[in-house]
């Protein structure tokens, strides 16, 4: 006969899960339909319904070491056949946004991502640091609203306001997704050593196995059934419309700061409609408004008895929603003429932005750098 | 005002509520729906909590009926209305045509002759049957039974010059005055096509529980060969998919009580035909009420038979062998996997007749679409219209309801 395990459970933790959004978690009584029922849950110690027990008996330690929370790519399926309506999806959601408010330092911003009572800071934040910068621009410009052609840059000049500032987000943010993933690496290491048998691959090999196979191709999201394909269009979509913003991004910025150097490659802002870059950039600004309708009219046509959204699906998909309008209504208004309304709705614009990057880490959006690596060590260890 | 008693339903708790109700001097109806009595344990091959064949139980409540002149029962038949109150109820109800005469001539004879073939409720769609036709020997009433739509021109001709055959019966409507009723209206299996993800009863070789019971049984369509039904192979492999639509907020949201005990049942009936073949049930829990615990050690002691927690989530067939593979999480090893069988039973549960009926009488319902009230109407529930039961307990509640429908009526 086996000994006895003698279980130490952390009912605080059970609590908490509850409150991000695992709170049907105990009506599970482990039945496995869950892993059956997912497409892409592996065949030795499948996922989710050991996750259920053990967040019914508030075995933390197994939960925050386990790795299969991220191969998990919120299809809903197990939920949709679950008998007991015990949301096994949605358990696997909130330890995952556990893990963005857990791993990520400082822990106060996690805490202010985690419910709609800490918003208002969120958003002051930023509105205030750019407000600063209108106060004092409408100081230097001697109107609260530059006169002339309406050129952003009159406002919030790129040199000395937007570059500097989104810089310097950028690369904190950075760091503290590189920190949060070593430490969520650390999280999976098993007690003990893992004997690797055979040849093995640099898990740089593997990162770029996970890119080229599942994030570029959503394989997974194919694999999570042909009735749930609006998801795998939707957040295609809006991925490749941040690539193209980004790499937009990227030109536009190599083109001002290298146009100081090599002026053959200099790009002026505001520019033509018909230049290619913007081309582009409006391209990706629709493609954005296309993918984010798409998630949101699924999201919402979710039955709640199945699976929940929580607060942190809502803060991010609103958050690029206001990034996407302000930023479409901006230059719409900038290219009608009326300065006022532009000039004000680039400043929100502004505040949603810099929302969306300095606080990545904490919020949904972190699935980008933590579940990339989280699938990259999944495939180091073997387990597919 | 009236001191008879109404029971809806033949099955094994409205046949018990008569004979009891009768047997203590009043004046009982039967109304039943099919066209013999008897219900579900008609179908069965044998039952708890002895093991005994259905003719075995059931031949003696005929035999009371038979001879006790208090009791009157009408079959194919159904209550369409009912008006007044407690101890003063007048009740409609519609009779359909027998087509045969009243005798009990064995018309196997003529029946055989006849060349149409229909689909046999009775044998749950795993056999056909003839227009003119018994459920099983032992049927009672022990008359012959004519489906006139069922005829084609040359059976008509045939059936018309039988003096035992009425082709031109028509339809009846009664009227009966009671005090009480007892509706005993029983269950009816789940309904597998809604099971999308256990195959859909889409599948041959993946039957019903109560499916086996006919395959099992020596009234049934293979003469109590357990074999399978794409191509009369013995099976060698046998699985039990245990809550096939019970406790499932999606399905039944209860436990049908039974299941367990009757996939337990139906294994040995599998080892017992063949001591070679290999039986697993996979459950979620197995519950096998009160003294049932004692079956489960027999069971368990058969090294055969393997007892695996974790539900079947997924339900597939090999076209080519007509096998069955069921997909299944071995909840205690944390193991997914597919595994091949010859024939896959599934446990279905118990859906109360009533689910989705409009019924004639102002009786509350429970969501399921169990009887839940109504007792201070003088209508009582008896047997599976009230609750997943076994044949003991549904006797018992028959009793029971009996016993308040004499309170109601007593002294009327």
């Amino acid at each position: 006969m086996a000994q006895p395990v003698r279980i130490q459970p952390d009912l605080e933790f059970v609590k908490e899960l509850q409150a991000v959004g695992g709170e049907s978690l105990k009506k599970c009584y482990q039945c496995a339909t869950c892993s059956v029922a997912c497409p892409i849950s592996p065949t030795n110690n499948p996922y989710p319904r050991k996750e259920m027990v053990w967040a019914s008996w508030g075995l933390k330690d197994k939960l925050l070491s386990d790795v299969d929370i991220w191969l998990c790519h919120n299809c809903g399926t197990c939920s949709d056949l679950c008998p007991r309506g015990a949301k096994p999806g949605d358990l696997l959601s909130a330890l995952r946004n556990m893990t963005y408010s857990r791993l990520t330092q400082p822990s106060i911003v996690g805490k202010w991502l985690s419910s709609a009572q800490y918003l208002p800071i969120l958003v002051a934040i930023p509105a205030i640091l750019w407000a600063v910068i209108w106060v004092i621009m409408a100081g230097v410009n001697g109107s609260v609203f530059p006169q002339g052609d309406i050129v952003f840059g009159k406002l919030f000049p790129g040199d000395f306001t937007i570059d500097p500032i989104f810089i310097l987000t950028f690369f904190t943010a950075v760091g503290i997704l590189f920190k949060g993933t070593k430490n969520l690496i650390a999280s999976f290491q098993p007690e003990g050593r893992t004997m690797m048998l055979g040849k093995t691959k640099h898990w740089t090999l593997h990162l770029v196995d996970v890119i080229l196979e599942e994030v570029l191709t959503h394989t997974k999201f194919k694999d999570c059934g042909a009735d749930k394909s609006d998801r795998k269009v939707g957040h295609m979509t809006l991925m490749y419309s941040f690539v193209i913003l980004a790499f937009v991004t990227g030109v536009v910025a190599v083109g001002h700061w290298g146009g100081k150097v090599i002026p053959a490659i200099e790009i002026h802002t505001p520019m033509p409609l018909t230049f290619p870059v913007k081309i582009l950039a409006n391209i990706g600004a629709v493609m954005l408004l296309v993918g984010l309708a798409i998630l949101t009219v699924r999201r919402k046509a979710l039955d709640p008895k199945k699976t929940s959204s929580n607060y942190y699906d809502w803060y991010l998909l609103g958050v690029i929603w206001v990034v996407a309008v302000t930023g479409v209504l901006s230059q719409l208004f900038r290219l009608a003429g009326i300065a006022p309304v532009a000039y004000s709705v680039y400043y929100v614009h502004l505040v949603a932005v810099w929302m969306l990057f300095a606080y990545l880490p904490w919020s949904k959006l972190g699935h980008l750098v933590y579940r990339t690596a989280a699938l990259t060590y999944v495939r180091a260890m073997g387990r597919r | 005002m009236s001191n008879s008693i109404l029971v809806v339903g033949g099955g094994f708790s409205g046949l018990t509520a008569a004979i009891e109700a009768a047997e203590v001097g009043y004046e009982v109806y039967i109304v039943e729906k099919t066209p013999f009595l008897g219900g579900r344990v008609a179908q069965l091959n044998k039952y708890f909590p002895k093991l005994c064949p259905p003719s075995c139980g059931l031949e003696i409540q005929f035999q009371r009926i038979k001879k006790n002149p208090r009791i009157k029962f009408f079959t194919q038949a159904e209550v369409t209305a009912v008006s007044g109150d407690a101890g003063n109820y007048t009740v409609k109800v519609h009779i359909e045509p027998r087509g045969t005469v009243p005798s009990s001539a064995d018309l196997s004879l003529l029946a055989s002759s006849l060349e149409s073939d229909v689909d046999n409720e009775f044998e749950l769609g795993l056999a056909k049957r003839k227009p003119l036709y018994m459920s099983v020997p032992f049927a009672f009433p022990s008359r012959f039974v004519l489906d006139k739509a069922a005829l084609s021109r040359a059976d008509e001709l045939k059936v018309g010059k039988s003096a035992f055959c009425d082709m031109n019966e028509a339809p009846r409507d009664i009227e009966l005055n009671v005090g009480s009723i007892v509706v005993a209206t029983g269950w009816k299996p789940y309904d597998v096509t809604k099971l999308s993800n256990l195959g859909a009863g889409a599948f041959a070789n993946c039957v019903s529980n109560m499916q086996l019971e006919r395959l099992a049984s020596a009234s049934g369509p293979t003469a109590g060969q357990i074999k399978r039904p794409s191509d009369g192979k013995a099976p060698k492999k046998v699985a039990f998919v245990q809550c096939a639509g019970s406790r499932d907020q999606n399905h039944l949201n209860y436990c049908s009580y039974i299941c367990c005990m009757a996939s337990l049942k139906q294994a040995l009936y599998v080892r017992e035909q063949y001591p070679d073949a290999e039986v697993t049930v996979y459950y979620i829990d197995l519950r096998t009420p009160g003294r049932y615990d004692k079956f489960l050690r027999k069971v368990k002691a058969d090294e055969k038979i393997a007892l695996v927690k974790g539900k079947v989530a997924g339900v597939e067939e090999d076209a080519a062998t007509g096998d069955v593979i069921v997909e299944v999480e071995d909840a205690v090893k944390g193991e997914k996997r597919k595994h091949r069988y010859d024939l896959v039973v599934l446990a279905t549960g118990m859906q109360p007749s009533l689910a989705g009926q409009k019924l004639p009488f102002d009786v509350p319902v429970d969501e399921e679409g169990f009887i839940v009230g109504g007792e201070e109407k003088g209508i009582f529930a008896a047997g599976c219209a009230q609750k997943p039961l076994d044949v003991m307990r549904t006797a018992q509640s028959g009793t029971s309801a009996a016993l308040k429908a004499i309170q109601t009526v007593r002294g009327r």
